[in-house]
């Protein structure tokens, strides 16, 4: 279970808080919708997480872990596929997913079944020995999920991990996150695309300019009359634009 | 272990597949030596196959003048080139470097001669390099005292012409390298010197890989996944030492074997390996901190490969690469001092030029390694803040 006791954080370069208190749950077996527009600070509560950036204050616990402590955050099973293609591109697929499984501590003897379970789960196995940088952006969105496959994640955190790729594999991609969680796993999914939140999580959290707006249950939230998680989602966040 | 394994394969794996950053640390520098050795091995060989041509015209016609041309023809190291042209001609054909200098020997040569007047007019066609003209004008001096000497005593009785010999057989040279009396060669300045200029230009290849990695998010995703910044620098370290150690081996090699087989001279690695190693490493140590402080600093590749070969230049400018320092006047000697090519190079020469020992190499060492530790302290200075991982 993740529990984020009020938290905020405040860039130097900036006059108002990235994050002004919030407070969270994220049940354990979960499929966490994380909604937010540009600038909500979706992408500075998942480095927190992550623990790229500190507490300040406020405190994330994850099964009861402070994840500021030293070590909390593997001992936690945490992972992150960021929303950047975040490999090496002049190496193969097979040479990426070898080098994130040993930077990862994970055994000599065990890192070429972890390299083949997770390349197979995500559709890549036949694309081991291509150069990830000649891959379509459909294979290059697997391949950045396989990566943080690679150590049986039990928390996952996915940052917008469909952008800018084909329907197919949007789709292939958004199953494999539903069998991950159906076989377990806790994933906290950002993403702009409200249709694909709505069909694939359970529990939604809409937050704008550092505060929750609102957070419950799927059905709950969409019983209260506003027709739909988009309508929902414009109507808290003031329909104006952000960029 | 199993990390820096990991990292380090990583790195080779990278390099392996950016054939630009290849050219750059192997080709250009190997291309360099070949150039600047045999370019430059005149300069340095004196005493081998150096050659003076020169024209001359003879405007006396007396039998003395005719002498003394004679035996400036014959007289190491000049060269006379035969040519029957008006002295115009041979201005012009001068001029356009055909040879190094015209002799013009002047009417009433041994009056002039005897009165101590200008006997002699030497034309230095431009592109010879005033070394060439110091000696040629050193050895006609030198010719016409003798001849001096010969018309003036040959009138007193008991003294024969050869008491009167000026010539430089009354000196003998030693090259003080060692006791074989070799002769330090250009080979011996270009490699160590081309060889330092390449092994800081590993800050292209260093710092395009450690740019990409911020940019592509790779570096934050290793963070998440418990790899420090800090190690993954330490993880770049030791392969791109071990890349600058190869290409002492690659240069060194080239030295040795390819440029004596393409007619020139072979580099001597005198007798203390161990100096030379240890001059490597830390001149590996430098470059590589100083690669990584050039990542650290920049945000685009561009802007690295920009810094990294504008500071590259000046530093081998400064530091005797492109000119040796003893041909640079003395305040430009004093700013070299400031670059640790310069270091690298003096170390480098204590063992190949002068023999030195390990001894000798260990204040260039200890400058470089400590270079390397000021670059290491700005790249963590410079670095962005973040939570440990």
């Amino acid at each position: 279970m993740v529990t984020i006791e009020p938290l905020s954080y405040q860039y130097s370069s900036r006059s108002a808080p990235v994050l002004d208190g919030i407070s969270l749950t994220v049940a354990d077996g979960a499929l966490f919708g994380l909604l937010g527009p540009n600038g909500a600070g979706k992408t500075t509560l998942l480095s927190m997480l992550t623990g790229l950036l500190p507490c300040q204050p406020g405190t994330i616990f994850v099964d009861g872990q402070d994840v500021a402590m030293p070590g909390a955050r593997i001992a936690a099973g945490l992972a992150l596929v960021p929303q950047d293609y975040a490999f090496y591109l002049p190496l193969t697929v097979g040479e990426n997913l070898r080098f994130f499984a040993g930077v990862q501590g994970i055994s000599k003897a065990k890192i070429a079944e972890r390299v083949d379970h997770c390349a197979r789960l995500t559709g890549i196995q036949d694309r081991l020995q291509e150069r990830a940088g000649r891959l379509s952006g459909g294979l290059k969105r697997r391949l950045n999920l396989a990566i943080g496959l690679l150590t049986e994640p039990r928390l996952l955190l996915l940052d917008e991990p469909t952008v800018g790729i084909d329907p197919h594999s949007r789709h292939f991609i958004l199953e494999t996150i539903r069998d991950l969680n159906q076989q377990g796993t806790t994933v906290i999914y950002t993403s702009h695309y409200m249709e694909e939140v709505e069909e694939l999580c359970d529990r939604v959290a809409i937050m704008d300019h550092g505060r929750l707006l609102r957070e419950g249950p799927l059905p709950e939230l969409l019983s209260a009359g506003e027709g739909s998680l988009e309508n929902l989602f414009l109507n808290l966040t003031h329909r104006q634009l952000r960029d | 272990m199993a990390l820096y394994r990991a990292l380090i394969r990583k790195e080779f794996l990278l390099l392996s597949r950016d054939p630009h950053g290849l050219l750059l640390l192997f080709v250009m520098p190997a291309v360099f030596v070949l150039i600047m050795t045999f370019a430059l091995q005149n300069q340095y060989a004196m005493n081998k196959e150096t050659r003076l041509d020169f024209f001359l015209v003879n405007q006396d016609g007396g039998s003395l003048s005719a002498a003394f041309a004679r035996e400036l023809g014959a007289a190491s190291p000049f060269n006379r080139v035969s040519a029957e042209a008006p002295e115009q001609t041979l201005r012009q054909r001068a001029r356009a470097d055909e040879v190094m200098f015209l002799v013009l020997v002047q009417p009433d040569f041994e009056s002039n001669l005897a009165d101590r007047g200008q006997a002699v007019r030497l034309l230095i066609a431009p592109g010879t390099s005033p070394v060439f003209a110091g000696i040629a004008e050193g050895r006609v001096t030198e010719l016409l005292n003798r001849f001096y000497l010969q018309y003036r005593m040959a009138f007193l009785p008991g003294i024969s012409a050869g008491a009167l010999d000026t010539s430089s057989s009354m000196v003998a040279s030693e090259s003080l390298f060692d006791d074989s009396g070799m002769l330090p060669s250009s080979v011996q300045h270009n490699v160590p010197a081309w060889l330092l200029f390449a092994m800081f230009f590993i800050a292209v290849p260093l710092s395009t890989t450690l740019i990409h990695e911020r940019q592509q998010g790779t570096l934050m995703r290793l963070q998440t996944m418990g790899v420090s910044r800090a190690r993954v620098l330490a993880g770049k370290v030791v392969p791109y030492l071990l890349v600058n150690l190869m290409q002492v081996l690659v240069l060194f090699l080239i030295g040795l074997y390819l440029i004596p087989l393409l007619g020139g001279d072979k580099l001597t690695l005198g007798n203390h390996s161990t100096g030379l190693v240890l001059v490597s490493v830390a001149a590996s140590l430098a470059a590589v901190c100083y690669a990584l402080f050039i990542a650290q600093i920049t945000a685009t590749v561009e802007q690295a490969t920009i810094v990294a070969a504008v500071c590259n230049i000046i530093m081998a400018a400064i530091g005797g690469v492109m000119v040796p320092r003893f041909l640079m006047p003395e305040t430009m000697r004093q700013l070299g001092d400031f670059s640790p090519m310069a270091w690298g190079l003096e170390g480098f020469f204590d063992i190949l030029l002068r023999n030195g020992t390990v001894v000798d190499v260990l204040p260039e060492t200890g400058g470089l390694v400590s270079f390397a530790a000021l670059m290491l302290v700005l790249t963590f200075v410079f670095s962005p803040r973040s939570a440990s991982a």
